[in-house]
């Protein structure tokens, strides 16, 4: 019963968290900003609407706010949320899980192909080519974990016996998985310096303008799917950042919940003060995650086995 | 194996027939599919049947009272023969509407004829149980594709491919045969039992030479070269049997002997996995920079063949560290991807054959928007590119993670075998990432999106033929998606075959691997159907309405404002320029209304340009030097022969 009041949990609190990032930038603007329910209130009137298809597209179009929402749906089920086992977990499900976002993009990137805009390819091409060096780095966090746990899913990293945290033998390493994580995060989730989600022009942008001709509620199942994504990686780094292994679930949860917060936060703070990235410095950055883990392994071989 | 040869018999039959009906064009195509397709048939309900059986089939023949023909048929044969069997079966049928030029009725017939020797040969080769049998059939197997190659050979471009193929398969062949010459050097017998008794280095010798020579069959980089020209220059159907099964028998000659050795040394892991990272990564960069369909396709042939060889190898790796489980998973995930991969490349290749066939066109940046026009065609291509991209629930899905599963158990290595393993897991993902990228170009630029020249306009689909194998194949690629266990057995069954000393291996686990992923692809279907249901719910009594897409402001869009193939992988391209150079050919656009231009991009294959500077140059300039020995006097060259005989009475 448990992990499914976490999945509802999760899964209700996720847009809440997104609006933390809005009040962040709003701060640091010298701003009032929206309100923190800004991202249910948009949900609510975006259901609302009716729907106004491209002549160009097909059903591919329909399908895709649908495949990338049961992708990001389906990822959470397996997450341990403050500590806690997930609703489901099996041996090498952490692989399943990265390919199965791989699903949901394939299909988010057929829905902007279908739109025949050329901006929209524009968009699709940088979404196709960014989360390449994400996965390498996934993967390479994968063999880390691997050699500290023996383990292939992701309840063993979290939630069973001895949690991955910074608070460990191997802890100085994983402080640049925490730190690697953060890029693939803001990577995958098209936040600043990747992406910037509040630019005007359509040009510069990647996941917005993947979207531009969805609406209504298919509009609504995108966003709701970006918030459950940028939820299950900025739990991950929760969980890097501290075990929950208190005892009391009670107090578990809450700081699960105060340090998930302070995460997006962060993303909120590296938003206010960083501008996005030329496109081709891009790679450059993203890859820098992938040094960090490569490195944090090394170390691990060398000096803790 | 007596409905083995049985099967084999009515597919030639079926092949010969073609020659004897050639007045009647349609009777022709219609008896020889049905009798091709009912030997593939019959071989593949005897396939299935044999895999299961753990005690081998042979038997032998005596060929003109010298040279003893023997086959023998093991699980490990009997996995291949069931993608022998079931690609050819479904191309054959796909080649009765696809083959309907009746102006070319004697080269349909030969072609009929080539296709019936081609599976034949094929089945021949996975069976053959000695040097003889197996150089025979090799030989045909490359002599019928060669043919097929040529089909259209008033094209210039596909006469060159065929060379090329014709050089390579020899070259190939010649190292295979410099191998089988090792083994009975030091063994004295034509059978392949006698190869376990070979000294050390003997083995590594026969073992690297066979690796080159079924590597060039199999498009291990850099052995690749023939393969992106061969493919899209045959006919569909035949790409399909070449691309989907044939370069296996390249994989099944690299396994079967590694098993005939019986010598785990961690070298040959070593070898086969390095070969395999380089061919995935490589061929797949590749893939993504090319203009041509099917030229694309044949490139993910290279990357798929380094997947497979990726398993392999960390199969082999497992065997030398002593870890069974890592070696059975390794093993086991490469041939379920063997299996796997000929079935989504040959429903690529169906696909891209009905573009081809329909609209006259390989070049992906002149097609568009043609899924809305062919339904079916452009359905099963997306099953077949999401299968491809090794995502799930589709069947590439399955073997990778056997691969990924078998490569985490060598991370517990030490040191080499540990940095190759973590090269292995990286490059699959990475190989996994670029291949989401050149397909989600192929689906997107091709099949959706507006036409971009009046080609892909008002085309249709057209032969039952043609579309049924394509709807049985992406059938199978979510069937072996979602319930792996059934196949993945059969894989292991095919391991069991292989010479590894464990005895019997236990099920239990990998079954209960496979059973997980059937149940998280339930989790997803169930998860899909309820956002489904929703969104039904949420668009009850909502005002639906069309309009053109947004041109951000823009009022005349046009088809030709749409995003092509070449600028989406241009970016990715960039990043993999080392290996990868583009060249580009354009006129710089002057004056304030400048005329019509045009643009021109070229990815260079590091293989094929060093290939002529560094091997083909120095081994012409060789045989210059010896121009001499050839001068057109046919007195000495008699008394060349005598010399040759004599030297060989002395010797011999």
């Amino acid at each position: 019963m448990r992990p499914i009041i976490f999945l509802l949990l999760a899964m209700l609190l996720a847009p809440l968290y997104s609006a933390l990032i809005l009040k962040v930038k709003a701060f640091f603007g010298g701003k009032k900003g929206p309100p923190l329910l800004i991202n249910y209130y948009t949900l609510i009137k975006l259901i609302r609407k009716g729907s106004v298809y491209s002549t160009s597209t097909t059903v591919i179009f329909k399908m895709g706010p649908m495949v990338s929402l049961c992708a990001a749906v389906t990822v959470l089920m397996f997450l341990p949320i403050a500590g806690q086992p997930p609703l489901f977990s099996f041996h090498g499900d952490v692989i399943f899980l990265l390919y199965l976002l791989g699903l949901g993009r394939f299909f988010t990137i057929a829905a902007a192909m279908d739109t025949a805009s050329p901006f929209e390819g524009m968009g699709a091409a940088r979404e196709a080519y960014f989360p390449i060096i994400c996965e390498a780095t996934l993967f390479m966090m994968l063999v880390l974990f691997y050699i500290l746990t023996g383990e292939l899913k992701l309840a063993a990293y979290f939630s069973e016996g001895q949690p991955l945290s910074l608070w460990q033998t191997a802890g100085a390493p994983l402080l640049f998985v925490v730190f690697a994580l953060f890029i693939v995060l803001l990577t995958e989730n098209s936040r600043v310096p990747v992406d910037d989600p509040a630019t005007h022009l359509e040009l510069t942008m990647i996941h917005e303008v993947m979207v531009l001709d969805h609406s209504g509620p298919d509009f609504a199942l995108i966003e709701l799917g970006s918030f459950f994504k940028l939820f299950f990686y900025a739990t991950l780094v929760t969980h890097l950042l501290c075990p929950f292994g208190f005892g009391a679930p009670a107090a578990n949860t809450i700081l699960f919940f105060v340090i998930l917060a302070l995460v997006y936060v962060a993303v909120g703070v590296t938003e206010s003060i960083m501008a996005r990235y030329r496109m081709d410095k891009v790679p450059q950055f993203v890859l820098t995650s992938f040094a960090l883990v490569f490195f944090a392994t090394v170390i691990t071989l060398e000096f803790l086995k | 194996m007596t409905y083995f040869f049985l099967s084999l018999l009515i597919i030639v039959c079926g092949g010969t027939i073609s020659l004897v009906l050639i007045k009647h064009f349609k009777l022709m195509r219609a008896v020889s599919v049905i009798l091709t397709a009912a030997g593939c048939a019959l071989g593949l309900v005897d396939a299935c049947g044999r895999i299961f059986n753990a005690t081998a089939a042979s038997t032998s023949f005596n060929f003109v009272n010298t040279l003893t023909l023997a086959f023998k048929l093991d699980s490990l044969s009997a996995f291949f023969l069931i993608a022998i069997f079931a690609v050819s079966l479904l191309a054959v049928i796909y080649s009765y509407h696809y083959m309907d030029n009746a102006k070319k009725t004697v080269r349909t017939a030969g072609c009929f004829l080539f296709t019936s020797l081609l599976i034949a040969a094929m089945a021949l080769v996975v069976t053959a149980d000695n040097i003889i049998s197996f150089i025979a059939s090799w030989e045909i197997m490359s002599l019928s594709s060669f043919f097929l190659v040529v089909y259209n050979y008033e094209n210039d471009e596909n006469r060159k491919a065929g060379y090329l193929y014709a050089v390579y398969s020899q070259v190939g062949a010649m190292f295979i045969l410099g191998a089988f010459g090792v083994m009975y050097a030091h063994s004295g017998s034509l059978g392949f039992d006698a190869a376990a008794g070979l000294t050390e280095s003997a083995k590594i010798l026969v073992f690297i030479l066979a690796f080159v020579g079924f590597g060039s069959k199999a498009g291990v980089f850099p052995l690749h070269a023939w393969l992106p020209h061969a493919h899209p220059a045959a006919p569909s159907h035949i790409s399909a049997i070449m691309s989907g099964v044939m370069i296996k028998t390249g994989i099944y000659g690299i396994v079967r002997m590694y098993d005939i050795l019986v010598w785990p040394a961690p070298l040959f892991g070593q070898i086969v996995l390095i070969a395999g990272i380089v061919s995935g990564v490589l061929g797949v960069v590749y893939a993504l920079g090319q203009h041509d369909l099917k030229r694309l396709l044949a490139y993910h042939s290279v990357e798929n063949i380094g997947i497979i060889l990726i398993g392999i190898g960390l199969g082999m790796i497992g065997v030398a560290a002593r870890q069974p489980v890592m070696a059975v998973l390794g093993f086991a995930g490469g041939l379920l991807h063997v299996l796997n991969h000929s079935i989504f490349k040959s429903l690529l290749f169906m696909g891209a054959g009905m573009v081809l066939h329909q609209t006259g066109t390989r070049a992906i940046d002149t097609l568009g928007g043609l899924i809305k026009r062919m339904k079916i065609t452009g359905t099963t291509f997306l099953i077949g590119s999401l299968a491809i991209s090794g995502l799930p629930p589709f069947n590439g899905f399955v073997s990778e993670f056997l691969i990924y599963m078998g490569g985490f158990k060598g991370i517990a290595l030490n040191d080499f075998d540990f940095a190759l393993s973590m090269m292995g897991i990286v490059s699959l993902a990475i190989i996994g990432g670029l291949a989401l990228a050149c397909f989600t170009k192929v689906v997107g630029v091709v099949f959706q999106g507006e036409p971009r020249t009046p080609a892909a306009q008002n085309v249709a689909e057209k032969g039952p033929a043609m579309l049924v194998p394509m709807v049985a194949l992406a059938a199978v690629c979510l069937v072996i998606g979602v319930f792996p266990t059934l196949f993945a057995t059969m894989a292991i069954k095919a391991v069991a075959a292989i010479e590894l000393g464990y005895g019997r291996i236990p099920l239990e686990p990998f079954v209960q691997w496979m059973a997980n992923i059937t149940r998280a692809a339930v989790i997803v279907f169930a998860v899909f159907i309820i956002i489904f249901a929703l969104r039904t719910l949420l668009y009850r009594k909502k005002s639906i309405t069309r309009s053109s897409t947004w041109g951000c402001g823009f009022t005349r869009p046009t088809v030709k404002m749409q995003y092509t193939g070449s600028s989406y992988a241009a970016s990715i391209l960039e990043f993999f320029k080392p290996v990868a150079p583009v060249s580009e050919a354009h006129p710089a656009v002057k004056g304030r209304f400048p005329a019509k231009t045009h643009y021109h991009s070229h990815v260079h294959d590091i293989a094929e340009v060093n290939m002529g500077r560094l091997v083909v140059r120095p081994v012409l300039f060789l045989f210059d030097q010896l121009r001499w020995l050839q001068h057109g006097d046919i007195h000495l060259y008699i008394g060349y022969i005598l010399l040759a005989i004599v030297a060989l009475l002395f010797f011999v």
